[in-house]
């Protein structure tokens, strides 16, 4: 009977909820002070490996200077859902759960990570993503029996909603060639240029990679094969760039990719690294470009390349004297960064940094014309070293100490 | 569960639950001697293959002349990889041997082509991979290792790997991949499960389907 008089009394219902409202403002104002920051959406995202082997992401609104313990500040991640081969964008990380064969779309809130929508993505190993739209996401990919057939995914990604999926009419592997990768993906208009070679499995433990850097150009979004390039200058297109970066449009839409013959990609060390160009405009390799960088000063294997603006790059060479095989590539510090002149075709030279530990990192972004590298150094810590390629400074920017191993990867968390 | 001839279709066609593939394969590489082919004193074994051979050979040309008869193929060589299977278990040693010979030694001969063997020891989680030899010698720590592992000690340990010189540090509770050729000049690959994406992606898909990681 009491409940009925309250109802009743349009007053006291809307006294009610006032009182209510105001309750859980003032209970969230005092039992999460991070809340209005949340809201805000931070700027950066760092993806943290621990000496102990849990992982972490830390969010935060600066890289200029500070300390970072990722075990206080950091969201924990779960180890078996969760891994570095993630796509960051606005705020939101999507990730390709292999057990589930479902692609999740996260949000970090209140130091841990929420699913906020999922999709089934079934038989599909992500070889590379593209955003095709503010909210569409084209996602490349491979079978998983056999990594033979490559096929899309193009999904909506504010529900994750699937728009469209099906087969690229790539040739699958044939003859002594087992399996494929697709190392880059472009779309200029209605043509889309896919980047990839082929493989031949030699043992439990070695392969090793075609000669040739193929590259087919689909209509766009039919995904009718129009033709394949062939080039075999270097070999290896790009890599699985949810990993690490190997490709980027200038100011000018000119494309630039990067090949990795090395031992930690190609397998075929006697091709050498190099940085390939399609110029703005054509549909086809610029046979008169090419950038030696195993035959350059850096006389190394290069992965991972990032564009810092103005015609110039920062890759990423290993160092073939300080490491003795994939055993120890990953752990040794052994990777030096170098900033390369695109226009100029030329290595310009070796950024001043400590060596830096991890076969594959996507570790460099560029923000108001500053790029910012973690760099994970045995002898000198773990930070974000900040350069500026206006007056050729680099400097120490926050620390990532405590229970920090690796940076396992840099992202912006919005535009 | 009970293995009968439907489950071993649906196994072929791909539509078995978790639970029945699991049930299919562990009865497919058991090690067990019942299920060896017992054919009768005087018979032979090779003239049964020949005849079974000679039967099912037409059925994929069939195939090739006429659609129609697509799905009497399938059911054809449906049974015919039945058949072959059975008769793989008759002809061929296709069953993994463990052997105890002692509680500081254990060697695994895992020689399926698609199936992973798990242990679970004194001192260590190990799950030997696809056509590989793994000899662990607990009292010295070495391990001799021809193929794909892998090992989870649960605690601190040091391991010597036939083909190294320097002993490798493997931390408790975590996971490590160890990868060994077969050839000498395949080099020992020693990584944490945690560093799977430093690996060469050709390696780590591989690793990825063999242990279903």
């Amino acid at each position: 009977m009491q409940e009925k008089t309250i109802y009743k009394s349009v007053k006291k219902v809307i006294l009610l909820l006032t009182s209510a409202t105001l309750s859980l403002f003032l209970y969230s104002c005092s039992q999460q002070p991070e809340t209005s920051n949340m809201l805000a959406g931070k700027n950066y995202s760092m993806y943290i490996l621990g000496k102990d082997g849990k992982e972490y992401i830390v969010e935060t609104n600066s890289l200029d200077s500070g300390k970072i313990l990722p075990e206080q500040q950091g969201a924990m991640l779960d180890a078996k859902a969760m891994d570095r081969d993630i796509i960051v964008k606005d705020g939101s990380y999507y990730h390709l759960n292999r057990k589930k064969a479902e692609l999740s779309k996260y949000n970090v809130q209140n130091d841990s990570l929420h699913t906020v929508a999922s999709i089934p993505l079934k038989d599909f190993s992500i070889e590379n993503y593209l955003w095709v739209g503010k909210d569409s996401l084209l996602l490349t990919g491979l079978d998983i029996k056999g990594f033979k057939q490559a096929k899309y995914v193009l999904i909506e990604t504010g529900k994750m909603d699937l728009l469209s999926s099906g087969s690229l009419a790539i040739p699958q592997p044939s003859g002594k060639l087992t399996s494929m990768s697709i190392g880059f993906v472009e779309l200029r208009k209605n043509h889309l240029f896919v980047g990839y070679t082929y493989h031949q499995q030699l043992s439990s433990s070695n392969y090793t990679t075609s000669d040739t850097t193929y590259i087919a150009e689909l209509g766009y979004p039919q995904m009718n094969l129009l033709k394949i390039d062939k080039d075999t200058r270097s070999t290896y297109p790009g890599g699985i760039n949810t990993v690490q970066s190997y490709s980027f449009n200038d100011e000018h839409n000119n494309y630039y990719f990067m090949s990795c013959p090395g031992i930690a990609l190609g397998n075929r060390p006697a091709l050498p690294s190099g940085i390939f160009r399609i110029k703005a405009g054509d549909e086809s390799l610029d046979k008169d470009y090419f950038i030696n960088i195993s035959s350059s000063l850096i006389n190394n294997h290069a992965y991972g390349m990032w564009y810092i603006g103005n015609n110039k790059a920062i890759i990423r060479s290993e160092r073939k004297d300080l490491f003795k095989g994939l055993g120890d590539h990953y752990s040794t510090a052994h990777f030096e960064f170098y900033l390369i002149d695109l226009a100029a075709a030329r290595v310009i030279k070796k950024l001043n940094l400590p060596l830096d530990k991890g076969t594959r990192r996507e570790c460099i972004i560029v923000k108001d014309n500053m790029a910012y590298i973690a760099v994970n150094s045995s002898t000198q810590g773990n930070f974000i070293w900040i350069y500026n390629p206006k007056t050729d400074d680099l400097k120490k920017g926050l620390e990532l100490a405590g229970n920090t191993d690796f940076i396992m990867r840099i992202d912006k968390l919005n535009p | 569960m009970n293995i009968n001839q439907e489950l071993i279709e649906r196994y072929h066609r791909d539509e078995c639950t978790q639970e029945e593939r699991k049930a299919v394969e562990d009865w497919l590489f058991a090690d067990d001697s019942a299920e060896e082919l017992d054919l009768p004193v005087g018979e032979d074994k090779a003239a049964h293959k020949a005849a079974i051979w000679n039967e099912i050979a037409p059925a994929p040309a069939k195939e090739s002349i006429t659609k129609s008869h697509s799905l009497s193929f399938w059911k054809g060589a449906v049974a015919a990889s039945i058949v072959l299977g059975l008769l793989g278990l008759g002809f061929y040693q296709f069953t993994i041997k463990t052997k105890n010979d002692s509680p500081q030694f254990v060697s695994v001969d895992n020689t399926s082509a698609i199936s992973v063997r798990h242990l679970d020891s004194k001192g260590y989680n190990i799950s030997v991979g696809p056509n590989t030899l793994a000899k662990i010698n607990y009292a010295t720590g070495s391990v001799d290792l021809s193929g794909s592992m892998l090992i989870s000690p649960k605690k601190d340990v040091e391991l010597k790997f036939k083909g190294t010189d320097k002993k490798i540090s493997l931390k408790g509770g975590q996971t490590y991949i160890i990868l060994n050729g077969k050839t000498d000049e395949d080099k020992i690959i020693v990584v944490s499960e945690r560093n799977l994406m430093d690996l060469p992606p050709v390696l780590q898909k591989q690793i990825i389907n063999q242990f279903s990681i």
